[in-house]
């Protein structure tokens, strides 16, 4: 699971039928240094290229959020989905002490 | 699999049901020299690891599934083992 900041929303006109009840989120993901403070102030843009991820959680502009990439994005559906990335958990905090 | 320290852990309320319950601890994977490589990552832990520990990660989706006894479950990453 990687950790990301939700940028922003993409909106469809047409879609696939299974991918009723969720949203599209632009996540970018965060460098560690920014994981400590990132629940309590929005953390600014990392250089980490943007992903899309699908979200039946309900998270929201400005959440962290965790979100799992490749063939376990799809698990939690009991029919074939074509996900890339889903989101599967909204922090509440983070404490990050490197070494 | 691959050996990773310990460097901290996230809470949150509101998550996949098959992660309730279980601690998220961040993991930052080390080369042979503990010098860290790439980006800290999100590990389950059900086998109490502490701050620092060094720890084997697991990448493996399907051992995930059975650990949370969940086949539904999103998770790929757990702590496998704590390293002596």
């Amino acid at each position: 699971m990687r950790i990301g900041h939700v940028i922003g929303r993409a909106t469809m006109v047409i879609q696939q039928a299974s991918f009723k009840g969720g949203r599209w989120l632009l996540v970018n993901p965060l460098d560690g240094s920014q994981f400590n403070d990132a629940c309590a102030k929005r953390p600014a843009l990392s250089a980490q290229p943007t992903v899309v991820v699908y979200d039946n959680l309900g998270a929201g502009e400005g959440d962290i959020i965790g979100f799992v990439e490749g063939a376990e994005a799809t698990a939690p559906f009991d029919h074939p989905i074509p996900i890339d990335a889903l989101n599967i958990a909204i922090f509440d905090s983070i404490s990050y002490h490197p070494l | 699999m691959f050996v990773a320290r310990v460097v901290g852990h996230a809470v949150s309320s509101h998550c996949h049901p098959s992660l309730k319950g279980s601690k998220l601890m961040l993991c930052q994977a080390v080369d042979a020299d503990d010098k860290p490589v790439g980006a800290p990552c999100i590990a389950i832990d059900l086998f109490g690891a502490g701050l620092h520990s060094k720890v084997f990660v697991s990448t493996d989706g399907l051992g995930a599934r059975h650990l949370v006894h969940d086949d539904s479950s999103p998770i790929r990453n757990f702590i496998q083992g704590i390293v002596d």
